[in-house]
């Protein structure tokens, strides 16, 4: 269970941390009035300060639980991280194969493991869906649009 | 009259039955994109367009808007039959629109809703039809301090009225500056912000960012929510069409007033979403039925759909004339337009006429197309929403996925893109608007460029920003409006000690 105040935290947190990063990266591009106008580090520099300024006026707003929202107190609760981890983990995993398996193989291979392991659908339909995705973005993309998908490292050995 | 001789010329364009086709195509494209949850028009907007770098520039922007106003369409489709708005714009759709259907009349406030928001971009486009190229021609005067002070007055209407927490949309458009300035600096020419990562050289596009917030993050909210789809009847009773529109007159003011908002709202970027709540907030406190509101009054439709369609539709005036668009859909067209190799802003009405009046041609008769397709099919649409969430779920991750990869075919993009998806989940969850984001992604170098050029005429002062009456105006009404919450705060806070801000807005 998360609750409100620290998602609304480590939200800020994390632009805040951002911020800090583009303001330390674009020291490095210097920043300030040179002979050749407006350095190149000055404008992302600036962003970075307000970015920086923001955040902090949002962890305190968070932190003290005032104004927006402030009666709910629970953000995300245990089902729905489990829910959410349900979508985006298998998402995840389809994304880091795709170097390997190649996007054909693994939208595959992705549609028919979300769809036939938790039993939310009989195993043949998740077959004949997993088949025809690859095969409507073979269509699409590499026939009708002349898009070439990456066919991964798995394909390249097989010599395709 | 110059603009009816080029709005003649402009149909002589669009009604071509290549143009029609793609109007129909674009249409239903969007109507789909619409109503499926977790697609919306921006991420339906950057999916093809990919797909049209081939085209005429004429020909896809035509694609790409007919999208549009089939997403906005389709959007109210989903909240008023399934209380499910398909786009964050709909949502003060479902107030009055879902009860309604429920009551046992889905044709009543189905046309109800279609007929108000035909009304709505009707008046959009008039509005760009007759003030578009004056402001273009006013435009042409611009010098770089006039376009930075304008871009300001852009960024700050966002703070202003947006809706969101001022400071969120602060951090949000610092965000998007930041992003924007990624990879290489094209006034000194030195690699900015890569992080050490080679590859973000050529820097991060805003259509791998778009599919990440809008496409992964909605995706993600939806899933949380459990949505589930318990349809009211979805069979369309042709005659009650014809009797709603018939109706329509007698919510004469409520349709102006709302018209009147959502085209201030588009233009300056307040976006459709922040128009159609406004646009609901003031009909209730203002109409005469405004206390049966949200049990299923028709005025309490008309005022949103009026409202956001107004907003939609003039949201493209400020791209086309100035080169800033007025919602996020805009900026991603004109994205696009900068991809095609065109240069959004004046010159488009002094070099580009047959794009311009073809586009503006078209938003006519793709507004009627929408309308007649939309109704026609309801049932279709309505029967998709059938399919069970777990199927749709996994297909819009591969849309997504595949959309990231094939801007530049990187496969670094597919990583940011879901990186994109899990702070597009973090930021809807916690109320920081997006649509401003996206708007500092697409338009950030240019607001730098125009920023850094106008300090090299002055050589370093700020001064330049009030060297001449129309750059001083500007630049004190984005500061006026940078302020406006500040304002409002203070004066709610002397009123009602206790109960300061309320989010009353639920903000893309």
């Amino acid at each position: 269970m998360i609750s409100r105040r620290a998602l609304e935290i480590a939200a800020a947190a994390l632009t805040g941390i951002f911020g800090v990063v583009v303001i330390i990266s674009s020291i490095d591009n210097g920043i300030g009035w040179s002979s050749a106008g407006v350095d190149a580090g000055t404008f992302p520099f600036l962003t970075g300060v307000i970015i920086v300024l923001g955040s902090l006026y949002n962890v305190a707003h968070g932190a003290l639980g005032r104004g927006t929202l402030a009666n709910v107190r629970i953000a995300i609760t245990a089902t729905e991280v489990r829910r959410l981890a349900g979508l985006f983990v298998p998402a995840a995993i389809f994304v880091a194969v795709i170097p390997l398996l190649g996007m054909y193989l693994a939208s595959a291979g992705y549609v028919f493991a979300v769809l036939a392991l938790p039993r939310r659908q009989p195993v043949l339909r998740a077959l004949v869906i997993g088949a025809a995705t690859p095969l409507a973005l073979y269509i699409v993309f590499e026939r009708m649009f002349q898009v070439s998908l990456p066919h991964g490292a798995l394909a390249a050995a097989f010599g395709f | 009259m110059e603009n009816l001789e080029s709005l003649l010329h402009g149909f002589t364009i669009a009604v071509t039955v290549p143009h029609l086709t793609l109007m129909v195509v674009g249409v239903l494209l969007g109507i789909l994109v619409g109503v499926l949850p977790g697609l919306g028009a921006p991420n339906g907007v950057s999916l093809l367009l990919p797909l049209t770098f081939g085209m005429q520039p004429v020909s896809a922007i035509i694609l790409l808007s007919s999208m549009y106003w089939g997403a906005l369409f389709g959007g109210s489709v989903t909240s008023i039959l399934f209380n499910i708005p398909g786009e964050p714009s709909s949502v003060a759709t479902t107030l009055d629109g879902y009860p309604m259907a429920r009551d046992g009349r889905p044709t009543t406030a189905l046309a109800t809703a279609f007929g108000s928001a035909a009304f709505g971009a009707l008046v959009g486009v008039i509005l760009i039809t007759f003030l578009a190229s004056w402001v273009a021609q006013v435009a042409l005067a611009f010098g770089p301090p006039e376009y930075f002070a304008v871009y300001f007055l852009a960024f700050a209407s966002f703070v202003g009225m947006g809706g969101a927490a001022p400071i969120k949309t602060v951090v949000a458009l610092g965000i998007g500056f930041a992003i924007a300035a990624i990879g290489i600096d094209t006034v000194s020419g030195s690699v900015r912000l890569t992080m050490g990562i080679d590859e973000l050289v050529k820097g991060v596009s805003f259509v791998v960012a778009v599919m990440g917030l809008f496409g992964i993050g909605e995706l993600l909210i939806a899933v949380e929510e459990e949505f589930s789809a318990r349809a009211v009847s979805s069979r369309v009773d042709w005659k009650e069409v014809f009797r709603a529109l018939g109706r329509l007159p007698q919510h004469g003011i409520a349709l102006l007033r709302s018209a009147a908002i959502g085209c201030w709202m588009g233009i300056t970027p307040g976006g459709p979403t922040a128009a159609s709540f406004m646009s609901y907030g003031i009909a209730k406190r203002f109409s005469r039925s405004g206390a049966r509101f949200g049990t299923g009054e028709a005025e309490g439709i008309v005022a949103p759909e009026t409202a956001d369609h107004a907003a939609g539709t003039s949201a493209l005036l400020p791209m086309l004339s100035l080169g800033i668009p007025g919602s996020a859909t805009a900026a991603v067209m004109m994205g696009g337009l900068m991809i095609w190799g065109l240069n959004p802003g004046p010159m488009l009405f002094v070099d580009q006429k047959d794009f311009v009046w073809g586009l503006i041609a078209s938003m006519y008769l793709g507004n009627i197309v929408a309308v007649a397709l939309v109704l026609l099919t309801v049932p279709v649409f309505a029967a998709l929403m059938r399919i069970p969430f777990a199927v749709i779920a996994p297909l819009i991750v591969i849309i997504c996925v595949v959309g990231a990869y094939s801007v530049s075919n990187s496969y670094l993009d597919v990583v940011l893109m879901l990186g994109f998806g899990l702070v597009g989940y973090l930021f809807k969850k916690l109320h920081y608007p997006l649509a401003p984001l996206v708007l500092a992604i697409v338009i950030g170098d240019k607001a730098e460029d125009a920023f850094r050029q106008a300090m090299l005429m002055s050589k370093g002062s700020l001064g330049i920003f009030f060297a001449n009456g129309l750059v001083t105006t500007l630049v004190l009404a984005g500061m006026a409006l940078l302020l406006l919450p500040l304002a409002l705060q203070l004066l709610h806070l002397s009123r009602k000690p206790g109960e300061a801000a309320h989010e009353r807005v639920r903000i893309i």
